[in-house]
Protein backbone atom coordinates (compact mmCIF):
# COMPACT_ATOMS: atom_id res chain seq x y z
CA UNK A 1 0.00 0.00 0.00
CA UNK A 2 2.73 2.60 0.90
CA UNK A 3 5.19 1.73 -1.90
CA UNK A 4 2.30 1.95 -4.30
CA UNK A 5 0.84 5.91 -3.00
CA UNK A 6 4.81 6.44 -3.07
CA UNK A 7 4.71 5.62 -6.96
CA UNK A 8 1.54 7.07 -7.93
CA UNK A 9 2.21 10.00 -5.84
CA UNK A 10 5.60 10.40 -7.13
CA UNK A 11 4.20 9.97 -11.12
CA UNK A 12 1.58 12.39 -9.77
CA UNK A 13 4.35 15.13 -8.94
CA UNK A 14 6.48 13.88 -12.03
CA UNK A 15 3.59 14.93 -14.56
CA UNK A 16 2.76 18.31 -12.62
CA UNK A 17 6.48 19.38 -12.67
CA UNK A 18 7.20 17.99 -16.21
CA UNK A 19 4.24 19.63 -17.75
CA UNK A 20 4.49 23.15 -15.48
CA UNK A 21 4.90 26.60 -17.92
CA UNK A 22 8.92 27.27 -18.57
CA UNK A 23 10.10 23.04 -18.18
CA UNK A 24 13.55 22.52 -19.48
CA UNK A 25 14.47 25.90 -19.80
CA UNK A 26 17.92 26.98 -18.32
CA UNK A 27 18.95 30.31 -17.52
CA UNK A 28 22.73 28.65 -17.87
CA UNK A 29 21.98 29.26 -21.85
CA UNK A 30 21.68 32.60 -21.64
CA UNK A 31 25.67 32.92 -20.07
CA UNK A 32 27.77 34.54 -22.84
CA UNK A 33 30.72 33.13 -21.39
CA UNK A 34 29.05 29.22 -21.86
CA UNK A 35 30.55 27.66 -25.39
CA UNK A 36 28.01 26.80 -28.39
CA UNK A 37 29.19 22.95 -27.29
CA UNK A 38 28.50 23.44 -23.45
CA UNK A 39 24.92 25.28 -24.38
CA UNK A 40 24.41 22.32 -26.86
CA UNK A 41 25.25 20.05 -23.74
CA UNK A 42 23.12 21.45 -21.59
CA UNK A 43 20.30 21.36 -23.87
CA UNK A 44 20.55 17.49 -24.66
CA UNK A 45 20.75 16.56 -20.95
CA UNK A 46 17.19 17.81 -20.74
CA UNK A 47 16.23 16.24 -23.97
CA UNK A 48 17.10 13.03 -22.74
CA UNK A 49 14.13 13.44 -20.07
CA UNK A 50 11.54 14.88 -22.32
CA UNK A 51 9.31 12.40 -22.29
CA UNK A 52 6.93 11.75 -18.90
CA UNK A 53 7.91 8.18 -18.42
CA UNK A 54 11.81 8.38 -19.02
CA UNK A 55 11.50 11.69 -16.35
CA UNK A 56 9.66 9.40 -13.99
CA UNK A 57 12.20 7.02 -14.44
CA UNK A 58 15.32 8.83 -14.45
CA UNK A 59 13.30 10.49 -10.90
CA UNK A 60 12.85 7.83 -9.46
CA UNK A 61 16.39 5.92 -9.94
CA UNK A 62 17.58 8.99 -8.41
CA UNK A 63 15.09 8.82 -5.53
CA UNK A 64 16.18 5.84 -4.83
CA UNK A 65 19.33 6.69 -4.17
CA UNK A 66 18.58 9.72 -1.75
CA UNK A 67 18.87 11.85 -4.53
CA UNK A 68 15.57 13.91 -5.53
CA UNK A 69 16.92 16.88 -7.74
CA UNK A 70 17.50 20.26 -6.16
CA UNK A 71 15.35 23.09 -6.08
CA UNK A 72 15.15 25.64 -8.46
CA UNK A 73 14.99 28.88 -6.41
CA UNK A 74 17.57 27.65 -3.91
CA UNK A 75 19.69 25.83 -6.09
CA UNK A 76 20.52 23.50 -3.44
CA UNK A 77 19.52 19.55 -3.25
CA UNK A 78 16.24 19.21 -2.28
CA UNK A 79 17.55 16.26 0.36
CA UNK A 80 19.61 18.25 2.15
CA UNK A 81 17.47 21.15 2.66
CA UNK A 82 15.01 18.41 3.72
CA UNK A 83 17.49 16.91 6.12
CA UNK A 84 18.04 20.60 7.80
CA UNK A 85 14.17 21.52 7.83
CA UNK A 86 12.47 18.25 8.53
CA UNK A 87 13.97 18.35 12.03
CA UNK A 88 12.52 21.42 13.28
CA UNK A 89 9.32 20.80 11.95
CA UNK A 90 8.78 16.96 13.12
CA UNK A 91 9.53 18.43 16.85
CA UNK A 92 6.65 21.05 16.56
CA UNK A 93 4.36 18.88 15.21
CA UNK A 94 5.02 16.02 17.91
CA UNK A 95 4.68 18.59 20.70
CA UNK A 96 1.59 20.23 18.88
CA UNK A 97 0.01 16.92 18.30
CA UNK A 98 0.77 15.98 22.30
CA UNK A 99 -0.15 18.45 23.65
CA UNK A 100 -3.63 18.55 21.58
CA UNK A 101 -4.14 14.85 22.18
CA UNK A 102 -3.67 15.45 25.97
CA UNK A 103 -5.63 18.36 26.52
CA UNK A 104 -8.73 16.78 24.40
CA UNK A 105 -8.61 13.47 25.83
CA UNK A 106 -8.32 14.60 29.27
CA UNK A 107 -11.31 17.61 28.45
CA UNK A 108 -13.42 14.59 26.94
CA UNK A 109 -13.35 11.97 29.56
CA UNK A 110 -13.96 14.53 31.95
CA UNK A 111 -17.16 15.32 30.05
CA UNK A 112 -18.36 12.12 30.08
CA UNK A 113 -16.45 11.10 33.55
CA UNK A 114 -18.64 14.20 35.54
CA UNK A 115 -21.56 14.51 33.08
CA UNK A 116 -22.37 18.10 34.00
CA UNK A 117 -24.50 20.19 31.66
CA UNK A 118 -22.45 23.07 31.97
CA UNK A 119 -18.86 22.05 31.44
CA UNK A 120 -20.19 20.46 28.75
CA UNK A 121 -21.66 23.49 27.37
CA UNK A 122 -18.71 25.40 28.01
CA UNK A 123 -16.42 22.76 27.04
CA UNK A 124 -17.91 22.70 23.73
CA UNK A 125 -18.68 26.09 23.08
CA UNK A 126 -14.55 26.95 23.78
CA UNK A 127 -13.81 24.41 20.62
CA UNK A 128 -16.29 25.91 18.46
CA UNK A 129 -14.23 29.10 19.15
CA UNK A 130 -11.23 27.70 18.14
CA UNK A 131 -12.44 25.89 15.16
CA UNK A 132 -13.40 28.97 14.04
CA UNK A 133 -10.05 30.55 13.91
CA UNK A 134 -8.17 29.91 11.09
CA UNK A 135 -4.78 29.16 11.33
CA UNK A 136 -3.23 31.77 10.37
CA UNK A 137 -4.87 33.69 12.84
CA UNK A 138 -3.81 31.41 15.52
CA UNK A 139 -0.22 32.14 14.02
CA UNK A 140 -0.42 35.65 14.83
CA UNK A 141 -1.63 35.50 18.34
CA UNK A 142 0.53 32.90 18.74
CA UNK A 143 3.38 35.98 17.51
CA UNK A 144 1.77 38.25 19.79
CA UNK A 145 2.00 36.10 22.79
CA UNK A 146 5.22 34.56 22.29
CA UNK A 147 4.40 31.02 22.51
CA UNK A 148 6.19 28.15 21.12
CA UNK A 149 4.98 26.73 17.47
CA UNK A 150 4.26 23.59 18.54
CA UNK A 151 1.62 25.75 21.15
CA UNK A 152 0.01 26.87 18.60
CA UNK A 153 -0.07 23.95 16.08
CA UNK A 154 -1.68 22.10 19.21
CA UNK A 155 -4.08 24.90 18.98
CA UNK A 156 -5.42 24.51 15.83
CA UNK A 157 -5.34 20.72 16.32
CA UNK A 158 -7.33 20.51 19.76
CA UNK A 159 -10.59 21.66 18.06
CA UNK A 160 -10.84 19.21 15.34
CA UNK A 161 -9.82 16.45 17.91
CA UNK A 162 -11.97 17.42 20.93
CA UNK A 163 -15.19 17.38 18.80
CA UNK A 164 -14.92 13.26 17.43
CA UNK A 165 -13.15 12.51 20.37
CA UNK A 166 -16.76 14.27 22.59
CA UNK A 167 -18.51 12.31 20.00
CA UNK A 168 -16.88 9.20 20.09
CA UNK A 169 -17.02 8.61 24.26
CA UNK A 170 -20.48 9.90 24.48
CA UNK A 171 -21.65 7.59 21.82
CA UNK A 172 -19.79 4.84 24.03
CA UNK A 173 -21.46 5.96 26.78
CA UNK A 174 -24.96 5.69 25.58
CA UNK A 175 -24.67 1.99 24.89
CA UNK A 176 -27.19 -0.30 27.13
CA UNK A 177 -24.52 -2.44 28.44
CA UNK A 178 -23.28 1.00 29.84
CA UNK A 179 -26.24 1.22 31.49
CA UNK A 180 -26.54 -1.85 32.92
CA UNK A 181 -23.18 -1.61 34.19
CA UNK A 182 -23.99 1.57 36.18
CA UNK A 183 -27.30 0.08 37.37
CA UNK A 184 -25.36 -2.52 39.18
CA UNK A 185 -23.20 0.16 40.70
CA UNK A 186 -19.95 -0.48 39.12
CA UNK A 187 -17.73 2.73 40.11
CA UNK A 188 -17.90 6.04 36.75
CA UNK A 189 -14.26 5.29 36.85
CA UNK A 190 -14.37 1.40 36.18
CA UNK A 191 -16.70 2.09 33.48
CA UNK A 192 -15.05 4.80 32.07
CA UNK A 193 -11.50 2.86 31.73
CA UNK A 194 -13.07 -0.80 31.36
CA UNK A 195 -16.38 -0.21 28.70
CA UNK A 196 -16.28 3.03 27.33
CA UNK A 197 -12.49 3.42 26.69
CA UNK A 198 -12.02 -0.12 24.55
CA UNK A 199 -15.08 0.57 22.77
CA UNK A 200 -14.01 3.87 21.54
CA UNK A 201 -10.36 2.58 20.67
CA UNK A 202 -10.17 1.84 17.10
CA UNK A 203 -11.69 5.54 16.07
CA UNK A 204 -9.09 6.62 18.73
CA UNK A 205 -6.09 4.96 16.50
CA UNK A 206 -7.34 5.71 13.63
CA UNK A 207 -7.48 9.69 14.44
CA UNK A 208 -3.78 9.32 15.05
CA UNK A 209 -3.06 9.54 11.95
CA UNK A 210 -6.12 12.20 10.88
CA UNK A 211 -4.55 14.72 13.73
CA UNK A 212 -1.13 14.39 12.55
CA UNK A 213 -2.58 15.22 8.73
CA UNK A 214 -4.23 18.43 9.95
CA UNK A 215 -1.06 19.00 12.29
CA UNK A 216 1.42 19.02 9.38
CA UNK A 217 -1.28 21.26 7.49
CA UNK A 218 -1.42 23.47 10.13
CA UNK A 219 2.64 23.56 9.99
CA UNK A 220 2.43 25.69 6.81
CA UNK A 221 0.85 29.13 7.69
CA UNK A 222 2.05 28.91 11.92
CA UNK A 223 6.20 28.24 10.36
CA UNK A 224 5.48 30.79 7.18
CA UNK A 225 4.22 33.69 9.98
CA UNK A 226 6.10 33.07 13.35
CA UNK A 227 9.20 32.03 11.05
CA UNK A 228 9.93 28.95 12.11
CA UNK A 229 12.31 27.64 9.89
CA UNK A 230 10.96 24.31 9.16
CA UNK A 231 8.91 22.10 6.35
CA UNK A 232 5.71 24.02 6.13
CA UNK A 233 7.62 27.36 5.50
CA UNK A 234 9.24 26.02 3.30
CA UNK A 235 6.58 24.85 1.24
CA UNK A 236 5.13 28.54 1.41
CA UNK A 237 8.37 30.06 0.07
CA UNK A 238 8.73 27.39 -2.34
CA UNK A 239 4.77 28.23 -3.20
CA UNK A 240 5.55 31.70 -3.56
CA UNK A 241 8.71 31.35 -5.96
CA UNK A 242 7.42 28.81 -8.32
CA UNK A 243 9.34 25.97 -6.66
CA UNK A 244 7.63 23.16 -8.44
CA UNK A 245 10.46 20.20 -7.03
CA UNK A 246 10.87 21.20 -4.03
CA UNK A 247 6.89 21.70 -3.38
CA UNK A 248 6.45 18.24 -4.86
CA UNK A 249 8.68 16.25 -3.04
CA UNK A 250 7.79 17.67 0.05
CA UNK A 251 4.27 17.21 -0.39
CA UNK A 252 5.34 13.67 -0.82
CA UNK A 253 6.99 13.37 1.62
CA UNK A 254 4.16 14.77 4.17
CA UNK A 255 2.04 12.54 2.20
CA UNK A 256 4.38 9.61 3.51
CA UNK A 257 4.91 10.44 6.87
CA UNK A 258 0.82 10.17 7.36
CA UNK A 259 0.19 7.18 5.61
CA UNK A 260 3.23 5.50 7.73
CA UNK A 261 2.02 6.82 10.39
CA UNK A 262 -1.76 5.73 9.72
CA UNK A 263 -0.29 1.92 8.92
CA UNK A 264 1.80 2.43 12.29
CA UNK A 265 -1.17 3.25 13.83
CA UNK A 266 -3.66 0.68 12.92
CA UNK A 267 -0.72 -2.18 13.56
CA UNK A 268 0.01 -1.19 16.97
CA UNK A 269 -3.86 -1.64 17.47
CA UNK A 270 -3.97 -5.05 15.62
CA UNK A 271 -1.27 -5.74 18.54
CA UNK A 272 -2.64 -4.23 21.69
CA UNK A 273 -6.31 -5.65 21.34
CA UNK B 1 -33.92 26.10 24.72
CA UNK B 2 -34.51 23.55 22.41
CA UNK B 3 -32.57 22.98 18.56
CA UNK B 4 -35.52 24.35 16.70
CA UNK B 5 -34.81 27.73 18.50
CA UNK B 6 -30.71 27.47 18.24
CA UNK B 7 -31.16 27.07 14.28
CA UNK B 8 -33.47 29.94 14.60
CA UNK B 9 -31.54 32.11 16.42
CA UNK B 10 -28.34 31.06 14.55
CA UNK B 11 -30.19 31.50 10.94
CA UNK B 12 -31.23 35.66 11.92
CA UNK B 13 -27.67 36.69 11.70
CA UNK B 14 -26.19 34.45 9.12
CA UNK B 15 -29.29 35.68 6.89
CA UNK B 16 -28.31 39.28 7.62
CA UNK B 17 -24.45 38.94 7.00
CA UNK B 18 -25.55 36.48 3.88
CA UNK B 19 -28.24 39.74 2.74
CA UNK B 20 -25.21 42.67 3.18
CA UNK B 21 -22.64 40.72 1.65
CA UNK B 22 -25.37 40.36 -1.61
CA UNK B 23 -26.34 44.25 -1.66
CA UNK B 24 -22.68 45.50 -1.05
CA UNK B 25 -22.75 47.79 -3.62
CA UNK B 26 -26.16 49.77 -1.82
CA UNK B 27 -25.20 49.54 1.47
CA UNK B 28 -21.57 51.02 1.34
CA UNK B 29 -21.00 54.43 1.25
CA UNK B 30 -17.87 53.98 -1.10
CA UNK B 31 -16.10 51.68 -3.73
CA UNK B 32 -13.92 49.43 -2.11
CA UNK B 33 -10.69 50.38 -3.27
CA UNK B 34 -11.60 53.90 -2.93
CA UNK B 35 -8.10 56.03 -0.92
CA UNK B 36 -8.63 58.74 1.61
CA UNK B 37 -5.26 59.40 1.40
CA UNK B 38 -5.31 62.19 3.63
CA UNK B 39 -6.26 60.00 6.98
CA UNK B 40 -4.99 56.80 7.10
CA UNK B 41 -5.43 54.36 10.27
CA UNK B 42 -8.51 56.30 11.62
CA UNK B 43 -10.87 55.98 14.23
CA UNK B 44 -14.33 55.13 13.57
CA UNK B 45 -16.34 58.06 12.99
CA UNK B 46 -19.52 58.93 11.13
CA UNK B 47 -18.01 58.95 8.06
CA UNK B 48 -15.88 55.40 8.55
CA UNK B 49 -17.78 53.44 10.46
CA UNK B 50 -15.15 50.98 11.36
CA UNK B 51 -12.33 53.59 10.33
CA UNK B 52 -9.72 53.06 7.72
CA UNK B 53 -6.90 50.98 7.03
CA UNK B 54 -3.06 51.55 6.44
CA UNK B 55 -3.28 52.42 2.94
CA UNK B 56 -6.39 55.06 3.96
CA UNK B 57 -9.58 52.73 2.65
CA UNK B 58 -12.48 52.10 4.43
CA UNK B 59 -12.40 49.12 6.28
CA UNK B 60 -16.70 48.88 6.27
CA UNK B 61 -16.52 49.28 2.81
CA UNK B 62 -13.95 46.40 2.68
CA UNK B 63 -15.83 44.32 4.63
CA UNK B 64 -19.00 44.56 3.56
CA UNK B 65 -17.20 43.48 -0.18
CA UNK B 66 -14.68 41.33 1.57
CA UNK B 67 -18.34 39.11 2.67
CA UNK B 68 -19.58 38.94 -0.51
CA UNK B 69 -16.71 37.35 -2.29
CA UNK B 70 -16.51 34.89 0.88
CA UNK B 71 -19.49 34.27 1.23
CA UNK B 72 -20.74 34.03 -2.36
CA UNK B 73 -17.76 31.94 -3.43
CA UNK B 74 -17.33 29.58 -0.59
CA UNK B 75 -20.87 27.86 -1.19
CA UNK B 76 -20.13 27.88 -4.78
CA UNK B 77 -16.79 25.83 -4.52
CA UNK B 78 -18.54 23.66 -1.47
CA UNK B 79 -21.07 22.95 -4.31
CA UNK B 80 -18.79 22.05 -6.68
CA UNK B 81 -17.12 19.79 -4.56
CA UNK B 82 -20.37 18.19 -3.35
CA UNK B 83 -21.14 17.74 -6.74
CA UNK B 84 -18.11 15.44 -7.45
CA UNK B 85 -18.40 13.75 -4.10
CA UNK B 86 -21.78 12.72 -5.40
CA UNK B 87 -21.00 11.49 -8.97
CA UNK B 88 -18.27 9.85 -7.81
CA UNK B 89 -19.74 8.65 -4.71
CA UNK B 90 -23.08 7.65 -5.95
CA UNK B 91 -21.34 6.06 -8.83
CA UNK B 92 -18.80 4.10 -6.52
CA UNK B 93 -21.90 2.99 -4.02
CA UNK B 94 -24.57 2.28 -7.33
CA UNK B 95 -21.97 -0.19 -9.42
CA UNK B 96 -19.82 -1.61 -7.20
CA UNK B 97 -17.05 -3.80 -8.88
CA UNK B 98 -13.29 -2.60 -10.54
CA UNK B 99 -14.79 1.02 -10.51
CA UNK B 100 -15.80 1.03 -6.40
CA UNK B 101 -12.01 0.06 -5.71
CA UNK B 102 -11.03 2.68 -8.30
CA UNK B 103 -12.87 5.80 -6.97
CA UNK B 104 -12.18 4.73 -3.19
CA UNK B 105 -8.48 3.82 -3.08
CA UNK B 106 -8.17 7.43 -5.36
CA UNK B 107 -9.97 8.91 -2.48
CA UNK B 108 -8.22 7.13 -0.32
CA UNK B 109 -5.28 8.73 -1.93
CA UNK B 110 -6.43 12.32 -1.80
CA UNK B 111 -7.46 12.01 2.31
CA UNK B 112 -3.55 11.03 2.72
CA UNK B 113 -3.01 14.46 0.74
CA UNK B 114 -2.72 17.53 3.25
CA UNK B 115 -5.13 19.97 1.59
CA UNK B 116 -3.19 22.41 2.49
CA UNK B 117 0.22 21.16 0.51
CA UNK B 118 -1.86 20.60 -2.15
CA UNK B 119 -3.32 23.70 -2.68
CA UNK B 120 0.27 25.26 -2.68
CA UNK B 121 1.55 23.17 -4.91
CA UNK B 122 -1.45 23.61 -7.36
CA UNK B 123 -1.31 27.79 -7.09
CA UNK B 124 2.86 27.78 -7.36
CA UNK B 125 1.41 26.23 -10.94
CA UNK B 126 -0.66 29.07 -12.01
CA UNK B 127 1.01 32.64 -12.33
CA UNK B 128 1.10 34.84 -8.80
CA UNK B 129 0.47 37.85 -11.01
CA UNK B 130 -3.08 37.07 -12.10
CA UNK B 131 -5.81 40.14 -12.07
CA UNK B 132 -7.28 39.93 -8.56
CA UNK B 133 -11.16 38.65 -9.79
CA UNK B 134 -9.02 36.27 -11.69
CA UNK B 135 -7.05 34.99 -8.33
CA UNK B 136 -10.66 34.74 -6.62
CA UNK B 137 -11.84 32.28 -9.16
CA UNK B 138 -8.63 30.23 -8.82
CA UNK B 139 -8.69 29.89 -5.34
CA UNK B 140 -12.22 28.75 -4.75
CA UNK B 141 -12.48 26.52 -7.77
CA UNK B 142 -8.87 25.04 -6.46
CA UNK B 143 -10.97 24.37 -2.80
CA UNK B 144 -13.83 22.54 -5.18
CA UNK B 145 -11.88 20.43 -6.78
CA UNK B 146 -10.16 19.21 -3.65
CA UNK B 147 -12.29 18.94 -1.58
CA UNK B 148 -14.36 15.99 -2.10
CA UNK B 149 -12.94 13.44 -0.77
CA UNK B 150 -14.14 13.45 2.70
CA UNK B 151 -17.87 13.96 1.28
CA UNK B 152 -17.43 10.83 -1.45
CA UNK B 153 -16.76 8.02 1.50
CA UNK B 154 -20.28 9.59 3.53
CA UNK B 155 -22.45 9.64 -0.10
CA UNK B 156 -20.69 6.08 -1.35
CA UNK B 157 -21.65 4.58 1.90
CA UNK B 158 -25.41 6.01 1.73
CA UNK B 159 -25.66 5.00 -1.37
CA UNK B 160 -24.48 1.37 -1.02
CA UNK B 161 -27.12 1.15 1.61
CA UNK B 162 -29.49 2.26 -0.70
CA UNK B 163 -28.62 -0.44 -3.34
CA UNK B 164 -29.17 -2.95 -1.21
CA UNK B 165 -33.04 -1.85 0.29
CA UNK B 166 -35.72 -3.49 -0.87
CA UNK B 167 -37.25 -0.57 -2.12
CA UNK B 168 -34.21 -0.73 -4.96
CA UNK B 169 -34.31 -3.83 -5.50
CA UNK B 170 -38.37 -3.75 -6.13
CA UNK B 171 -37.68 -1.08 -8.49
CA UNK B 172 -35.02 -3.24 -10.02
CA UNK B 173 -37.85 -6.38 -10.41
CA UNK B 174 -40.79 -3.86 -11.92
CA UNK B 175 -38.48 -2.95 -14.94
CA UNK B 176 -37.71 0.84 -13.63
CA UNK B 177 -34.86 2.15 -16.45
CA UNK B 178 -31.64 2.95 -14.30
CA UNK B 179 -31.92 6.41 -14.68
CA UNK B 180 -35.62 6.48 -13.15
CA UNK B 181 -34.09 4.55 -10.63
CA UNK B 182 -31.49 7.10 -10.09
CA UNK B 183 -33.36 10.25 -10.43
CA UNK B 184 -36.60 8.98 -8.79
CA UNK B 185 -35.48 6.23 -6.24
CA UNK B 186 -31.95 6.94 -5.33
CA UNK B 187 -31.41 10.97 -5.67
CA UNK B 188 -34.50 11.58 -3.02
CA UNK B 189 -33.11 9.43 -0.87
CA UNK B 190 -29.33 10.82 -0.52
CA UNK B 191 -30.79 14.34 -0.89
CA UNK B 192 -30.38 15.09 2.76
CA UNK B 193 -26.51 13.35 2.75
CA UNK B 194 -25.05 15.62 -0.02
CA UNK B 195 -26.94 19.03 1.66
CA UNK B 196 -25.35 18.11 4.86
CA UNK B 197 -22.16 17.65 3.43
CA UNK B 198 -22.73 20.69 1.37
CA UNK B 199 -23.33 22.59 4.35
CA UNK B 200 -19.99 21.02 6.46
CA UNK B 201 -17.82 21.98 3.73
CA UNK B 202 -18.92 25.58 3.40
CA UNK B 203 -17.37 26.86 6.72
CA UNK B 204 -14.17 24.29 5.93
CA UNK B 205 -13.61 26.34 2.73
CA UNK B 206 -13.71 29.80 4.24
CA UNK B 207 -11.41 28.97 6.81
CA UNK B 208 -8.89 27.90 4.02
CA UNK B 209 -9.82 30.78 2.05
CA UNK B 210 -9.21 33.03 5.00
CA UNK B 211 -5.58 31.42 5.78
CA UNK B 212 -4.56 31.30 2.08
CA UNK B 213 -5.26 34.75 1.44
CA UNK B 214 -3.48 35.87 4.52
CA UNK B 215 -0.32 33.57 3.17
CA UNK B 216 -0.27 36.08 -0.23
CA UNK B 217 -1.49 32.74 -1.99
CA UNK B 218 -5.49 33.63 -2.34
CA UNK B 219 -7.15 36.22 -3.43
CA UNK B 220 -5.11 39.54 -4.17
CA UNK B 221 -5.41 42.79 -3.49
CA UNK B 222 -7.03 45.13 -3.85
CA UNK B 223 -10.36 42.82 -3.85
CA UNK B 224 -11.09 42.33 -0.46
CA UNK B 225 -12.01 38.88 1.26
CA UNK B 226 -12.05 37.99 4.87
CA UNK B 227 -8.64 36.56 4.94
CA UNK B 228 -7.07 39.71 2.85
CA UNK B 229 -8.94 41.64 5.62
CA UNK B 230 -7.44 39.84 8.31
CA UNK B 231 -4.18 40.21 7.18
CA UNK B 232 -4.03 43.59 8.76
CA UNK B 233 -4.45 41.38 12.39
CA UNK B 234 -0.44 41.77 11.32
CA UNK B 235 0.07 45.04 12.75
CA UNK B 236 -0.08 45.02 16.16
CA UNK B 237 0.05 48.39 17.27
CA UNK B 238 -2.62 49.07 14.46
CA UNK B 239 -4.96 46.64 16.11
CA UNK B 240 -4.26 48.19 19.48
CA UNK B 241 -5.56 51.38 18.69
CA UNK B 242 -8.23 50.86 16.89
CA UNK B 243 -9.59 47.14 18.07
CA UNK B 244 -12.20 47.66 15.38
CA UNK B 245 -10.21 46.58 13.11
CA UNK B 246 -10.89 42.54 14.97
CA UNK B 247 -14.43 42.78 13.58
CA UNK B 248 -13.65 40.84 10.47
CA UNK B 249 -12.25 38.50 12.69
CA UNK B 250 -15.14 38.10 15.00
CA UNK B 251 -17.63 38.16 12.13
CA UNK B 252 -15.95 34.95 10.78
CA UNK B 253 -15.88 33.21 14.04
CA UNK B 254 -19.53 34.18 14.05
CA UNK B 255 -20.22 32.60 11.11
CA UNK B 256 -18.64 29.58 11.55
CA UNK B 257 -20.16 29.19 14.69
CA UNK B 258 -23.87 29.40 13.58
CA UNK B 259 -22.73 27.26 10.37
CA UNK B 260 -21.91 24.36 13.03
CA UNK B 261 -25.06 24.95 15.31
CA UNK B 262 -27.41 24.68 11.98
CA UNK B 263 -25.89 21.51 10.88
CA UNK B 264 -26.89 18.67 13.61
CA UNK B 265 -30.76 20.36 13.27
CA UNK B 266 -30.52 19.46 9.50
CA UNK B 267 -29.06 15.88 10.50
CA UNK B 268 -31.95 14.72 12.40
CA UNK B 269 -34.45 16.31 9.73
CA UNK B 270 -32.99 14.21 7.14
Amino acid sequence: MLAVICLLGGLLSASLVRFSPGYGMDERELDPRLSQASVEAIRNSHRLNAGLFSYYGHYLAHAVHGDFGSSEWLQRPISSLIKERLPVTAESVLGGVSLAWLFALTLSLAGVFFRGLYFDISTTLFSAVLIALPAAVVAIFSVYLRTPVFVAIAVVTFPKLFRYLHNLLNHAYAQPYILAARARGISQAKILFHHVLPLASPALFALLGVSLAVAFGAAIPIEALCDSPGVGQLAWQAALNRDLPLIMNLTLLVTLITVAANMLASIAHERVL
Amino acid sequence: MNARNVRLICAVPLCAIFAAGLFAGTISPYPYAKQFRERPNAAPSSTHLLGTDSLGRDLFTRLIYGTRVSLLLAPAAALLATLLAGILGGLAGLTGGWSEKLILAATDLSTALPLLFVLLALRALLPLDISPVLSVIATFTLLGLLGWPSSLRVVWAATRNLRNSDFLLLARATGCSRWRIIVRHLFPNLRPVLFAQFWISIPVFVLTEATLSMLGLGVIEPLPSWGNLLRGLEDISAVSANPWRLTPLVLLILVVICFQLILPAQEETA
